[in-house]
């Protein structure tokens, strides 16, 4: 916390392969403040997941909550996890830098990927 | 659509600010709106130790804060979990050198019970009976100082690293240590709670169980 006045909210990102969900919340997590999925954005269903519709929808979301008084997001970035893929999908990076050009503060960026620890046995190799 | 009436049900929220318990100076931790004051109660709020001490070498280290009272405008929270961060532990981690961890559950002396989970990095890879006896020596430290501590002075222990290089002094006569950390310490039960448990527990005759493990065994 920077300044003793100003805001701050937490910025949970959800980057899959297939879609980006992006939703800001207060600091405990609790209360909703503002989100957006691919699906706002964009008409195919194949670019949800496309830095340019994370990129339209964390300006949307960004304005939204600057207008509610809120300064800067600390940012938790997660991909599928769990036994699909840890890393991140391609939305992910596309909003952070979207949130920070709208004039968003940033303050930390965590990875939170849920990782079993040691859950049910994973998908087979779908043959690429 | 419902725009309008989600904005408006906004504005009647008020913004509670949030304040660490004592033993972290009571800084203020953060804000959450809500409608009413009950709904605050029971939300974590999490930072990161260089927030609150404005030091930022310390900031591999995240502290969860629970609020357990509302007054007017501030909420007043208590000390649930300190953890490590995921990419900070990832970082110590390193190939031909051995991870020792233990999880340790403990009754402090005022009546908490605490999990604390030491984790201690070796500069080569430790035989077996090495390790064991590293973790032998993190097992019987944690619970010694557990049993003579309050649980505010535990936690102070091992948010100020005390603990850890307890241990570290410990264990570097059985092997050279690169490293000793509490990986995670959360906070399980209230000595209520405790009590109430203790309570509500059947006392088990000791040779009954006894004569079951036999049974088992065979």
């Amino acid at each position: 916390m920077s300044s003793e006045d100003s805001k701050w909210g937490i910025a949970h990102v959800h980057a899959s392969f297939n879609n980006t969900v992006i939703t800001i919340t207060d600091q405990t997590g609790a209360e909703t403040l503002a989100k957006s999925s691919g699906g706002t954005v964009v008409k195919q269903n194949r670019d949800e997941a496309s830095p340019y519709a994370a990129m339209q929808m964390a300006e949307v979301v960004a304005e939204d909550i600057l207008a509610q008084g809120i300064e800067g997001v600390h940012v938790r970035v997660r991909g599928p996890g769990g036994n699909q893929q840890t890393n991140p999908g391609p939305g992910a990076q596309a909003t952070i830098r979207a949130l920070a050009r709208a004039g968003l503060e940033i303050g930390r960026i965590e990875d939170v990927t849920p990782i079993p620890h040691d859950g049910t046995r994973g998908p087979k190799n779908s043959g690429f | 659509m419902s725009d309008r009436s989600v904005s408006r049900r906004k504005q009647q929220k008020q913004w509670y600010t949030v304040l660490a318990p004592e033993q972290f100076d009571r800084e203020e931790l953060g804000e959450t709106p809500a409608d009413e004051p009950e709904k605050v109660l029971g939300r974590t709020i999490e930072t990161t130790l260089g927030d609150l001490k404005n030091d930022a070498s310390e900031n591999n280290t995240k502290l969860t804060f629970k609020i357990n009272e509302v007054a007017s405008d501030s909420a007043y929270t208590e000390f649930v979990k300190h953890e490590l961060t995921r990419d900070y532990l990832r970082s110590l981690t390193r190939r031909g050198s051995s991870k020792i961890a233990a999880y340790i559950t403990v009754l402090t002396s005022d009546d908490y019970r605490v999990q604390i989970q030491p984790v201690a990095y070796t500069t080569m890879s430790a035989d077996a009976s090495q390790e064991k006896a590293i973790r032998r020596e993190m097992i019987d430290l944690v619970r010694e100082t557990a049993s003579e501590r309050t649980f505010k002075d535990l936690i102070d222990g091992v948010v100020e690293g005390r603990l850890s290089s307890a241990i570290y002094n410990e264990a570097k006569e059985i092997y050279p240590i690169r490293r000793v950390e509490v990986q995670k310490a959360t906070l399980e039960a209230h000595p209520e709670e405790v009590a109430a448990e203790e309570e509500t527990s059947v006392d088990v005759d000791a040779d009954e169980v006894a004569v079951e493990d036999i049974e088992d065994e065979a």
